[in-house]
C-alpha cells in the first residue's frame, strides 16, 4: 500500500548541509498502522511531509497504492491530499472561524464525498454531539483533536498521516484520543502512519519504526 | 468548482466571525465609492444640464430675438405671432433682490405659446410633466410663483407665502415645488408678471424648433418690419460645456483623491484579513486545495466585497450628491450662470465605473500578498516569515519608488502645459510623499531606539517599528488627507485674500446703479456726487469662446486704479492708446496673447476690427474673455451695446436717504442700486458658497482618513493582544502599556503632519501657479498661511486621540480573556 524506497532528504543550515533521511525505506500494508519513533529533529515529520507532498525528497521513491508519488506534480499532490490522504497535526489546524460541525465536514465537502450517516457515526463515536455549534477556541485541546480526527476520516482516506496527534494532550486524554483514532482507522479500513515520541502511544499501532541517523529501523511489534 | 465554493465559503466565514473587520472594510469601500460617485453623479448631471441649458421648463430655444436696449416691445411679439410664427414665445427675465439683498432671477413666459412652440416628440412627451391645473393657477388671480424647493428653504419661504422684494413689490403666493429645467429660478406666467410687477416690455423672444425655410422667412420679416430686433442662434450649451470643463476636472480630481484615501482603508482591511487568515489558508492547502483554487476563492471574495461595497457606496453617494448638489449648483450658477436641475438620476455607467474602480482597488490590495504566498510552499507558509524584515524591505521599495516618482515629476515640470499633465504631477507628488513616509518614520524610530536609554524608552521605539507595518496604509491615508486639506486651504485662502484685495480696488465706487430708466445727467447737479462712471457693453464670441466687451470711462477713478498684471502704456490720466485695448489675464493665459499682439474682434455688421493689446488686468473668477475699451468707442463700433450700469462716488458726508431719493427722482426703482459694502459682502458670500463643495469634500476626506486610522489601530491591537497579555504577565502596568503603544503612534502622526506641510505647500503652489492658470487663466500670489496647519494639527490630534481611545478601550475589555489564553495550545 505505502512503499518507501531509499528516500533521501537534506536541509541547508548555516553550519552546512544536514542530512535527515538517508536511504530510508518503509512498507505499510492496507488497513495497518505504524508508529514512527525517534528523537526531536530526527526527520520524522519530514518523512510525513514528503509523503503528503508538502516537501520534496532529494532522491528515492514513494509509492502509494501503486502510484509513484515521487513523480507527482503539485496539482497531483493537491488531488491526493484532498481524496486519498489526510493529515492530523499536533496543533490541530482547525479553521478558527468555522463551527465544529463545519470544521469536521470541511475536507469531505471539498472532495464531494460527504456521507451523512458516517458523519453522524463519527460525531457519536468521538462524543462531539454537544459541541457542534462551538468554535474551535471554545474547545479544550483534546476536543479540538477529536474534531481534527473526524475531519481527517470523514472522506474515507486510504492513508492517515498523524504528526504527534497527542503531543499537546495530557496522558489520559492522549490515551482516549489514541484509542478512538486507532479504532476508527481500523473500522474505516484506512492505514495510519503516526509520528510520536511516546512508546505508549506507539503501542496502539500494529508496527513501530525508529528513525535514527536518517535510517528507518523496524522495531518489534507492540 | 466544489473545492472553489467551499474554500470561498470558508474564507467568508472570517467576516462573519469578525464583524468589526467586515465593518471597516465595507466602510472603506462605501466611503470611497460614496465620495467618488457623489461628485461623479453631480458632474454627469451638470453636463447633462448644459445640454439642456437653454431649456425653460423643457422647452428648447433654438434662437433668441433681442433688441439692442434689452427691451422687446409687446407689439413686436404680437406682430410676429400674427405673421404666423407660432415657434416664437415671449420671455421676461428679471434680476430681483430680496429684503436682505439676496439676488434672485425670475423668468416669466406665456406657457401656452411656449407649449405650442414644441414640436419634437420628446418635447411633446415632456409636456405632461407640467400639470395643466398648475398652469391655470399661474395665469389666474391671485396668480402664483413657482419657487424651487431648495431656494424656498434658503430664503426661507413657505408655500402660499408672498415674497417681498427690496423695492417693496410683492410676488404672488409661492408654490414651492421644482419644475423640470427650472433651476434656481422663480417662474411666473408673463401676464401675471406684467400685472403684479408692472413690467411693460419683454426681455427677449425665444424661438422653438424651426425649419430652415421658416427661419429664412423670420429673418426677412425681422429685416422688413422690426430691423431693431436681431436674431442669434443659441450656443449656450456649447459655451457652458467649455467654460465649466476645468471646474469638473477639479471636482473629479478631488473625488478621486477621496476615493484613494478610502482605498487605503480597504487596503489595510484586506491585508489584515489575509494576515488573520494565514493559518486558515495554509490549512486549506494542507487539505488539498490548490494554490490556484485558493487564489480564485480570494479573488471571488474580493469580487463579492466589491459588489456589496459598490452597491452600498453608490446608495450613500447618491444621498451625498443630493446634499452636495445645492453647493455645486450655487457655484455653477454664480460662476457661469449655468442652471442645474434639482432632480438627480443615477446612470448605469456610474454603477459600472464605481464597481470597476473598487474591483481594481481590491485587486491592487490583493495582488502582492497573493503573489508572495503563491511563491511559498505549504510548509514555508506554516513556518511563517519575518514580518519585520519583510516590512523593512517594503519600506525601502516604496521609498525608492517615491524617489523615482519625484524625479519624474521634477524632470517633467518644465514641460507642463496641460491640465492632465498638471493633475498627473499632483498625483505623483502626493503619492511620492505617501510612499516616502513609512521609510522616514522607520528611520526616525530606528534612530530613536538606537539612542534611547535602555529600558522602557528603547522598547517603546522598537515597539513603534512593529506597529509601523500595519499602521502604514493609515498613515499614508492621513498624509494624503492632511496634504490635500492644507494645500487646498492655502489655495482657497490665497484666492480669497487676492479676491478681497482686488474687490477693494475694483469696487471702489460707493453706489452701483443698474437701471434702464435712469437719467445719469440729472444726478450731476447734486453736490454730494464726486464722480460717476457709466459703462456699456455686449457679449460676442471670440476664438470660439463667449467674450465680453465693456466700454468704460478711462478717466474714472476705478479705471485709473485698475489692478494691472502688465501694460504697455502709462496708466493714470494718459490718453487711451489709439487702437489699444485692455484684456483680462484670461486672454493672456488661455488665448496665449502677449502685450503688443494684434487681435481682431467681430463687429455687428460682420466686419472685423483691429486692436493692439495694451495691457492685461487681473479679473479673478471671470470665466469669460473680457476686453475694455473707451465707452464712446464701444458705442460707435457696436451700436447694439447695452448699458452696464453706473458707478457713483459720493461725498463722505452724503446722506444715503437723500441719495436714494435722488436716484428715484432720476428714474431708478428702489432695488436698482446696491452700495459698496453690500456688493463686497455679496461677492465674498458668493465666493464662500462657491468653495463650499471643496470644503465639504476635504472634510469628508479627512473623516475617511480618521476611519482608516481607527481601523488600523483596532487591527493592530487585535493582532497583538496575545503579546499584550504576555506584557501584562511580565508585570507591565496599564500606564506603561499606554506609553509603549501611544508614544510611537503620536510620533508617527506628528511626522505625518510635519511632512504634510511642505507637501501641502508644494500642492498649493502647483495649484496656484500652474493648474489654476491652465484651468481658469488667472494668476494670484500664494499667501502661505500657518493657521490651517495648526488647525489640521489639532484636528489630527483629536482624530488620533479618539481612535486610540476606542482601540485602547477594546484592548482593556479583551485583555482578561487574552490573559486566560496564555499557556493555551495556540
Amino acid at each position: 500500500m505505502l512503499h518507501i524506497n531509499q528516500l533521501n532528504k537534506s536541509f541547508d543550515q548555516p553550519d552546512g548541509k544536514v542530512s535527515v533521511l538517508q536511504q530510508a525505506s518503509l512498507q505499510l500494508e492496507a488497513g495497518q498502522s505504524a508508529a514512527l519513533l525517534g528523537e526531536s529533529g530526527s526527520g520524522k515529520s519530514t518523512l510525513l511531509h514528503l509523503i503528503a507532498g508538502l516537501d520534496r525528497a532529494d532522491g528515492g521513491e514513494i509509492w502509494l497504492q501503486q502510484q509513484p508519488l515521487h513523480q507527482f506534480s503539485d496539482e497531483q499532490f493537491n488531488q491526493l491530499r484532498r481524496t486519498q490522504l489526510s493529515l492530523i497535526f499536533q496543533q490541530y489546524h482547525l479553521v478558527p472561524t468555522l463551527s465544529v460541525f463545519d470544521n469536521l465536514s470541511l475536507q469531505a465537502r471539498l472532495t464531494g464525498n460527504l456521507d451523512d450517516d458516517f458523519r453522524q457515526h463519527l460525531i457519536a463515536t468521538l462524543g462531539l454531539g454537544p459541541l457542534l455549534k462551538r468554535l474551535p477556541q471554545q474547545l479544550s485541546g483534546g476536543q479540538q483533536q477529536r474534531v481534527a480526527i473526524a475531519r481527517s476520516l470523514l472522506h474515507r482516506p486510504a492513508l492517515v498521516l498523524a504528526d504527534e496527534p497527542t503531543g499537546n494532550l495530557d496522558e489520559n486524554t492522549s490515551q482516549q484520543v489514541m484509542q478512538l483514532l486507532s479504532q476508527l482507522v481500523r473500522d474505516n479500513g484506512s492505514s495510519l502512519l503516526m509520528v510520536t515520541h511516546s512508546p505508549a502511544m506507539a503501542a496502539y499501532c500494529d508496527h513501530s519504526w525508529r528513525l535514527q541517523h536518517g535510517r528507518l529501523e523496524a522495531e518489534l511489534s507492540a | 468548482m466544489r473545492s472553489l465554493l467551499w474554500s470561498w465559503l470558508t474564507l467568508l466565514s472570517h467576516y462573519r466571525r469578525h464583524p468589526s473587520q467586515t465593518l471597516f472594510l465595507l466602510l472603506g469601500l462605501i466611503t470611497g465609492v460614496a465620495l467618488w460617485s457623489a461628485v461623479h453623479i453631480i458632474n454627469a448631471h451638470a453636463r447633462a444640464s448644459y445640454a439642456e441649458a437653454d431649456q425653460l421648463l423643457d422647452a428648447q430655444a433654438s434662437h433668441w430675438i433681442q433688441a439692442p436696449n434689452g427691451r422687446v416691445a409687446l407689439s413686436d411679439y404680437v406682430a410676429l405671432r400674427r405673421a404666423g410664427f407660432r415657434q416664437v414665445y415671449p420671455v421676461l427675465e428679471l434680476r430681483l433682490s430680496t429684503l436682505d439683498n439676496q439676488p434672485l432671477t425670475l423668468i416669466a413666459t406665456d406657457l401656452m405659446a411656449m407649449s405650442a412652440s414644441r414640436t419634437s416628440p420628446t418635447q411633446e412627451q415632456s409636456n405632461s410633466r407640467v400639470d395643466m391645473r398648475a398652469w391655470s393657477q399661474l395665469s389666474q388671480p391671485p396668480y402664483a410663483v413657482w419657487v424651487p424647493a431648495s431656494l424656498a428653504n434658503s430664503l426661507p419661504l413657505q408655500a402660499g407665502q408672498r415674497l417681498t422684494l427690496r423695492d417693496g413689490r410683492q410676488l404672488p403666493p409661492a408654490v414651492t415645488d421644482s419644475q423640470p429645467r427650472q433651476g434656481q429660478r422663480l417662474f411666473m406666467d408673463i401676464g401675471a408678471a406684467a400685472i403684479t410687477l408692472g413690467e411693460t416690455h419683454l426681455s427677449y423672444l425665444a424661438v422653438g424648433a424651426i425649419d430652415p425655410a421658416e427661419l429664412k422667412r423670420l429673418d426677412q420679416w425681422l429685416n422688413q418690419y422690426a430691423p431693431q430686433l436681431k436674431r442669434r442662434s443659441n450656443q449656450q450649451p456649447l459655451d457652458l460645456t467649455e467654460l465649466t470643463a476645468s471646474l469638473h476636472i477639479h471636482l473629479n480630481a478631488m473625488s478621486l483623491l477621496a476615493f484613494a484615501v478610502g482605498l487605503f482603508i480597504v487596503f489595510n482591511a484586506v491585508r489584515f484579513a489575509l494576515h488573520s487568515r494565514a493559518s486558515t489558508l495554509t490549512t486549506l492547502r494542507e487539505l488539498g486545495v490548490s494554490a490556484r483554487t485558493l487564489t480564485s476563492a480570494i479573488v471571488l471574495e474580493g469580487f463579492t466585497l466589491s459588489l456589496i461595497g459598490t452597491a452600498l457606496g453608490l446608495a450613500a453617494g447618491f444621498g451625498l450628491s443630493q446634499l452636495l448638489l445645492p453647493a455645486v449648483a450655487a457655484t455653477l450658477q454664480h460662476l457661469y450662470g449655468a442652471v442645474l436641475d434639482q432632480r438627480l438620476l443615477l446612470q448605469p455607467q456610474v454603477l459600472l465605473q464605481a464597481w470597476l474602480l473598487t474591483s481594481v482597488g481590491l485587486l491592487m490590495a490583493l495582488v502582492w500578498p497573493l503573489w508572495q504566498r503563491s511563491r511559498q510552499g505549504v510548509l514555508a507558509q506554516r513556518q511563517g516569515v519575518d514580518v519585520l524584515q519583510q516590512e523593512q524591505r517594503s519600506q525601502r521599495r516604496l521609498a525608492i519608488s517615491a524617489a523615482v516618482l519625484l524625479a519624474i515629476a521634477l524632470l517633467s515640470y518644465p514641460w507642463l502645459n496641460s491640465l492632465a499633465h498638471g493633475f498627473a504631477l499632483l498625483a505623483a507628488l502626493l503619492f511620492a510623499g505617501a510612499w516616502l513616509l513609512p521609510w522616514l518614520a522607520s528611520q526616525c524610530l530606528h534612530w530613536l531606539s538606537q539612542n534611547a536609554k535602555p529600558g522602557l524608552a528603547q522598547w517603546c521605539w522598537a515597539e513603534g517599528q512593529v506597529q509601523l507595518g500595519p499602521l502604514r496604509p493609515a498613515l499614508m491615508a492621513m498624509l494624503l488627507a492632511l496634504t490635500a486639506n492644507f494645500g487646498v486651504d492655502n489655495l482657497v485662502g490665497s484666492f480669497r485674500q487676492a479676491l478681497d484685495n482686488w474687490l477693494q480696488q475694483r469696487i471702489a465706487a460707493d453706489v452701483y446703479v443698474q437701471s434702464e430708466q435712469l437719467d445719469a445727467h440729472q444726478l450731476s447737479q447734486y453736490a454730494w456726487l464726486l464722480d460717476s462712471h457709466e459703462r456699456n457693453g455686449l457679449r460676442l464670441r471670440w476664438q470660439g469662446r463667449p467674450t465680453l466687451i465693456r466700454g468704460l470711462d478711462p478717466s474714472a477713478p476705478d479705471v485709473q486704479q485698475l489692478p494691472m498684471a502688465s501694460q504697455s502704456y502709462p496708466q493714470g490720466g494718459a490718453a487711451w492708446p489709439d487702437d489699444g485695448i485692455l484684456a483680462n489675464e484670461q486672454v493672456q493665459h488661455l488665448a496665449g496673447k502677449q502685450l503688443g499682439d494684434v487681435i481682431y474682434l467681430p463687429l455687428g455688421n460682420g466686419e472685423q476690427q483691429r486692436f493692439t493689446l495694451a495691457g492685461f488686468y487681473y479679473d479673478y473668477g471671470n470665466p469669460y474673455f473680457q476686453f475694455y475699451l473707451p465707452y464712446q468707442r464701444v458705442a460707435q463700433l457696436w451700436p447694439n451695446a447695452q448699458p452696464q450700469g453706473l458707478a457713483l462716488w459720493l461725498d463722505e458726508d452724503a446722506n444715503m436717504t437723500e441719495v436714494e431719493q435722488a436716484l428715484v427722482e432720476a428714474g431708478a426703482q428702489p432695488g436698482d442700486w446696491i452700495d459698496r459694502r453690500a456688493i463686497l459682502q455679496l461677492s465674498l458670500r458668493i465666493f464662500d458658497r462657491t468653495f463650499a463643495m471643496t470644503a465639504a469634500i476635504n472634510t469628508l476626506t479627512f473623516a475617511v482618513a480618521g476611519i482608516a486610522l481607527l481601523a488600523a489601530l483596532l487591527a493592530i491591537h487585535q493582532q497583538r493582544l496575545p503579546h499584550y497579555a504576555h506584557w501584562r504577565a511580565m508585570g507591565v502596568s496599564w500606564r506603561e502599556w499606554l506609553q509603549l503603544t501611544a508614544v510611537p503612534l503620536a510620533l508617527c502622526l506628528m511626522l505625518t503632519w510635519v511632512l504634510s506641510i511642505p507637501l501641502g505647500s508644494a500642492l498649493a503652489w502647483l495649484l496656484i501657479h500652474d493648474i489654476n492658470v491652465l484651468s481658469f487663466g488667472w494668476t494670484m500670489p500664494l499667501q502661505w498661511q500657518g493657521r490651517p496647519a495648526l488647525l489640521l494639527a489639532l484636528l489630527c490630534l483629536g482624530v488620533t486621540a479618539i481612535a486610540f481611545a476606542i482601540a485602547a478601550l477594546q484592548v482593556r475589555q479583551r485583555l482578561p480573556y487574552a490573559l486566560k489564553q496564555l499557556g493555551a495550545d495556540e
